[in-house]
């Protein structure tokens, strides 16, 4: 017991106060406070002070929720991942019915008969007589999910009719805007469009139609959403085209950026290519200034590449004249007895390449056999893993020591598995659609890109709040630094070792998306809606 | 206050009755017994808990936790002391989670000050903040500082139970609950607070 100049201590004081003292301690106090009138005069003001606490604490003047007035039922299925779940069932059925179904009865009735999936599914649609009623229902949905999300973080203050009031004029005035005038000219083929020879549009000319047809020369760039293309005349700018099939048989001074099904150049094209198509041919007239990028099934080079040619393809056929470096990466390479190529060749693929004598090559091609799947057998296979489970660790290091309570939040709100998975399915599928929606609609690519880089970030990220959780089951939940980098290194090396496992790997990396997604969502939500001292509303 | 007067207005015997329905898996007891606890645990979890929200999904988890384990209950000890033993718990480990940096919150007892503070100053204190600026000011508190508080003085826990749920000494509950008040006499009153502690002889001799 402490004594300063023959007082006790308020230590001692609140002790006495709350009967903690052994009864030889609190006899000595009650002696002394016979005699003291100062420690008499602080015991009643801790006293006072205590009672004062009691009355603050106690005092209410804060309704009780009304969530928290009906009793949670037992195992309740809660509300937001049945939501969830019932919304992603809602849009696979949407998708289904809504896109992939009239999509088969248009190839069909086009005649197209093969290419690739995604390829079809995106681009062969564009002319598909019922685009524009989807594409206003793509821009309803957009803007409702806008509100939703806008509504969803303002739930909390549904009691201030500002906010309501703030986000619905919000809304109420992006549709009102007006859709910005294009310094362009723009388009709709009924069913197609031809601009006539001698025919010439001074400005960038936008085109939507079954078929479309350019004999006439464009100054600006030449924008296509068309089943066919056929450019004849000379584009001054650049060329972008979503479209089954294109040819470009007139010069273009830009670039050209093809999405398709086939593209067929048979002209000059000042600066670069690139192509992600179904097939591709440079016939022996082509030219292109710049470099070739191509993303095709088949490519065939007979004309002249200025440039390097970088090409992801399943079969790359090369008899032109090829003026810089040459990257391949596919499955058949072929070089016929005309080709030439300045630069070095480098093909990785699972097939011999097959070269003619007449070639003519600046270097040996550089060949790497590549095995499709993991090779187990091999340390850099391991070696790999090693360093994607370390860039993982390090990432989650830098998250825990910069935001550490969203770290832990998140990896807590992995502890609510369905609605976590729920959500994180939710998302998952939701976000990019709905980016991508809004980067054509009202809100624009300000918007869109910056949700897709987070995005991608966010999905990333995901193994480490999961990793977190996982730690956490298999270690306890010891408090400190110490135990949370222990449990976020066992837990990212578990789910490492399962993504090694074949087939239960990719399960095991969507699984954990989901869940570390839907985390994400969880916490956010938490974190965005307004905090206010406790009980000093 | 005691913890009855807190939690409802059911007498011992009722309280017991409702116990023993729930036990037997009666849902309308169920609904009774969380009806007349709830709006308390609710508030005891606000003051513990940074957001409105933690608070209204604290109380959805102590329930649950409460039905599965009502079944470990000891009848002969106080409802409402286990009731708020497992809120507490289960507040305590939302808050620590969420500070990693939880374990530098040291427990040094010669950070206090061995001073008497002026009772006039404090009762000026008192007199100047009203019950809602009491609670603004607790929610500036570190986490252990404001739950030893609301333990102590909205759940009426004894120093043994308070030890118990932060993870400390008996001996310890003391000096953290002194240290708690110095440190929301100093949030209500930052620029009175050095004022505030003065030495005992200022006060007047024994």
């Amino acid at each position: 017991m402490n004594q300063i100049d023959g007082h006790f201590d308020e230590m001692t004081g609140l002790l006495y106060l709350e009967g903690q003292l052994d009864s030889a301690h609190a006899g000595i106090v009650s002696v002394h406070l016979g005699t003291c009138a100062a420690c008499r005069e602080l015991l009643r003001a801790l006293e006072t002070e205590a009672v004062w606490l009691r009355e603050a604490l106690t005092t209410d003047e804060e309704s009780i929720p009304v969530r928290v007035l009906a009793p949670p039922e037992r195992n309740a299925a809660h509300w937001g991942w049945m939501a969830a779940f019932g919304l992603l069932v809602g849009g696979a059925y949407t998708l289904w019915s809504g896109f992939v179904e009239p999509w088969y009865a248009n190839l069909q009735q086009g005649g197209f008969t093969q290419g690739y999936l995604l390829t079809m599914l995106f681009f062969s649609s564009a002319s598909w007589k019922g685009w524009d009623a989807m594409r206003s229902l793509m821009e309803f949905m957009a803007v409702a999910t806008l509100g939703m999300v806008a509504i969803w973080l303002l739930r909390k203050q549904w009691q201030r009719f500002t906010a309501i009031a703030f986000v619905m004029g919000g809304l109420a005035c992006g549709l009102a805007i007006p859709q910005p005038v294009a310094a362009a000219d723009v388009e709709h083929g009924n069913p197609a469009y031809t601009l006539p020879a001698g025919q010439e549009v001074k400005t960038d000319l936008i085109v939507a139609a079954d078929r479309t047809r350019i004999d006439g020369d464009v100054d600006g760039d030449l924008i296509v959403f068309s089943n066919s293309l056929t450019v004849n005349g000379h584009v001054k700018g650049d060329i972008l085209v979503i479209g089954a099939e294109v040819r470009v048989n007139g010069p273009v001074d830009g670039n050209i950026r093809a999405f398709g099904q086939a593209l067929s150049l048979e002209s000059t094209v000042a600066k670069n290519v690139m192509a992600w198509t179904g097939a591709s041919e440079f016939g022996a007239n082509s030219s292109v200034g710049g470099t070739l990028t191509t993303f095709s099934g088949n490519t065939e080079l007979d004309g002249k590449i200025a440039g390097d040619v970088l090409a992801l393809v399943g079969d790359l056929t090369i008899s032109g004249s090829l003026g810089h470096d040459v990257t391949i990466r596919g499955g058949r390479l072929s070089i016929g007895p005309h080709a030439e190529i300045v630069g070095q060749t480098k093909y990785r693929g699972d097939h011999q390449p097959e070269v003619s004598a007449g070639a003519q090559l600046g270097s040996p091609i550089q060949v790497t056999f590549e095995k499709r799947g993991p090779d187990y057998s091999r340390g850099s296979y391991y070696w790999h893993q090693i360093l994607f489970w370390g860039a993982g660790f390090l990432l989650g290091l830098v998250i825990m020591f910069v935001a550490p309570g969203f770290f832990f939040d998140v990896s807590q709100a992995c502890k609510r598995i369905g609605p976590a998975i729920g959500f994180g399915a939710l998302f998952l599928f939701a976000t990019p659609i709905a980016a991508i929606i809004v980067c054509f609609t009202i809100v624009g690519l300000s918007v869109g890109l910056p949700a897709l880089a987070l995005y991608a970030i966010a999905v990333y990220a995901t193994k480490i709040f999961v990793g977190a959780w996982l730690g956490e089951k298999l270690l306890g939940a010891s408090v400190g630094f110490g135990p949370a980098v222990g449990r976020l290194a066992l837990g990212l090396a578990i789910l490492r070792a399962l993504r090694m496992l074949p087939y239960v790997g990719l399960l095991v990396g969507l699984l954990t998306v989901m869940m570390g997604l839907g985390a994400i969502v969880l916490s956010l939500h938490r974190r965005l809606t307004p905090t206010a001292a406790p009980a000093a509303a | 206050m005691d913890r009855q007067t807190t939690t409802g207005t059911m007498s011992d015997a009722d309280l017991a009755q409702l116990l023993s329905q729930v036990r037997a898996g009666d849902t309308d007891a169920w609904g009774e017994m969380y009806r007349q606890f709830a709006p308390a645990i609710f508030r005891f979890c606000r003051r513990l808990l940074p957001a409105r929200e933690d608070a209204e999904d604290a109380t959805t988890e102590i329930f649950m936790k409460v039905r599965q384990k009502l079944g470990t209950y000891d009848s002969s000890r106080p409802f409402t002391a286990w009731l708020y033993k497992v809120a507490s718990n289960h507040c305590w480990d939302t808050l620590r989670r969420r500070r990693i940096r939880q374990d530098l919150e040291t427990g040094d007892v010669d950070t206090l000050p061995l001073e008497h503070p002026d009772p006039s100053q404090l009762e000026r204190l008192q007199a100047e903040h009203s019950s809602k600026e009491v609670r603004s000011g607790l929610a500036q508190l570190p986490d252990r500082a404001r739950t030893a508080l609301v333990l102590r003085y909205y759940a009426d826990m004894s120093y043994e139970e308070i030890a118990d749920t932060l993870g400390v000494r008996r001996a310890f509950v003391g000096v953290l609950l002194l240290r708690a008040r110095h440190q929301l006499r100093d949030a209500l009153a930052p620029t009175a607070a050095a004022a505030g502690i003065q030495k005992a002889s200022a006060g007047g001799g024994s």
